[in-house]
């Protein structure tokens, strides 16, 4: 039974991307990323002196402010929130500034999956369709499906060492009901796209900087 | 993006690099020692990239990453330019772009003492060198040079503020003159000091002179060498 998508996508295609750096004035660092229709703006302000009061001061504070397209900030923006955190928490040295505190802002701008890590790491998602996998899903499809996974990978590296992958993954979000092997395939499909999506990524983002 | 790796740093010099690349393998090299600047870290064995830029190396063995953020990473030695935030018994709170503020001792000036401590107000802009900047630590800032010369250092009146990258400021600091320098000084009178926390001040007889540098300065950061020069003459024809 093969699987029809919108678009003419196959399982294992990935939206197009587009990404551009520096597009805030004001702000110290801001990135503008966009999924297919998904598009997010974010915004980051550090770091500044001074933690919150239940921080390690020993350690650099991340703060996560996530803004939706429209509605008032309730549950669901705070669970991303207290993600994207965790995520990013394990992404930085937090040892370089001790005591200092960065604020990382995010707005949707147009909201048609969950944007929930687009800007950390290089994340993707997976549904599990009673026993297909489709890479990289929109909100329609997200609807119809049994469970879906959200998983944060770190991107490729250049390296001068031989061998030696990145294989760990740094957050997997799921929902719904899905055995266990289709998780793992989940998570080896992502592995797989995560090498043409951080190239794409990187490229834009050399070009941007090139000056 | 070049095919993949070979086992020679050469590879990496002068390449744009990103966080968590690995750019150097230590046991790979035998007995040498290698000074790492900023933006490098060693992660046990190998060296890997902190913050995206390009990976730098100048003989015999001193790596670094350079990169243009709009925030500043204090370092020993730099000159800066910094606006007073707040004046305590013992320093001066000084801001300067970096993560935390930074201290200015109230005696750090040439024949400074007790008596004649200078009297800044909030908002003052001044012109001094980083002397200590460890991590975990506020910064300390003086007003002397390494021997105990004012040099220039103090506060800056009048004239025009304006912040940019650390990039700019590398690139107005370089040695020979940057063309845009070198071209609005042939025509125009004008003082100008560049702090290396992306903040530039400058100052002329005029008020329209001081705002054509400073636009001009700005326009130009992220044009090649000779597109500046025909930039900063079709710009100063308009002025004419």
């Amino acid at each position: 039974m093969d699987l029809e998508r919108e678009g003419g996508r196959g399982a294992n295609q990935l939206r197009p991307i587009d990404c551009s750096r520096n597009v805030l004035s004001r702000a110290h660092g801001s990135a503008s990323c966009s999924h297919g229709e998904t598009r997010v703006l974010a915004a980051v302000y550090g770091p500044k002196a001074g933690t919150k009061k239940n921080e390690n001061p020993e350690k650099a504070c991340i703060e996560v402010i996530w803004k939706p397209k429209s509605g008032q900030i309730g549950k669901p923006e705070k669970e991303f929130e207290m993600i994207l955190k965790r995520t990013l928490q394990n992404i930085c040295l937090l040892n370089v500034h001790p005591n200092t505190t960065t604020s990382i802002i995010v707005q949707v701008v147009h909201d048609d999956a969950c944007a929930a890590l687009i800007d950390a790491g290089i994340p993707l998602k997976y549904l599990a369709e009673s026993g297909k996998i489709l890479l990289d899903p929109n909100k329609l499809e997200e609807q119809k499906t049994k469970a879906f996974v959200c998983l944060a990978f770190p991107s490729s590296v250049h390296s001068v060492l031989t061998e030696g992958s990145i294989n760990g993954i740094i957050t997997s979000l799921t929902h719904g009901v899905m055995a266990v092997d289709d998780y793992f395939q989940c998570v080896e499909q992502g592995r797989a796209a995560i090498t043409p999506l951080s190239n794409i990524l990187k490229k834009k983002l050399q070009s941007q900087s090139a000056e | 993006m070049e095919s993949k790796p070979s086992t020679t740093p050469s590879s990496f010099i002068d390449q744009q690099v990103f966080p968590g690349d690995v750019v150097l393998d230590l046991s790979k090299m035998a007995n040498q020692t290698i000074k790492l600047g900023g933006g490098l870290r060693q992660d046990g064995d190998v060296i890997s990239v902190m913050k995206a830029g390009k990976l730098r190396f100048s003989k015999p063995n001193k790596y670094w990453v350079e990169s243009s953020n709009k925030r500043y990473v204090p370092s020993a030695g730099d000159n800066v330019l910094g606006i007073v935030v707040d004046a305590k018994a013992d320093n001066f709170l000084v801001d300067i772009k970096g993560p935390t503020l930074a201290f200015l001792p109230v005696l750090a000036f040439e024949g400074g003492t007790r008596r004649n401590i200078p009297k800044f107000e909030m908002g003052t802009l001044l012109y001094v060198r980083v002397v200590k900047a460890n991590t975990g630590m506020n910064p300390e800032l003086s007003c002397m040079d390494a021997s105990g010369k004012a040099a220039e250092y103090g506060p800056l009146k009048e004239g025009f503020m304006f912040e940019s990258s650390t990039g700019l400021s590398r690139t107005l600091l370089s040695s020979p003159t940057c063309p845009v320098l070198e071209t609005l000084g042939k025509k125009l009178a004008f003082e100008i000091a560049v702090g290396l926390n992306g903040r530039v001040w400058v100052n002329a007889a005029s008020p329209s002179i001081v705002v054509l540098v400073a636009n001009t300065i700005m326009k130009t950061e992220s044009l090649s060498p000779v597109q500046q020069k025909i930039k900063v003459e079709s710009l100063m024809q308009r002025m004419r």
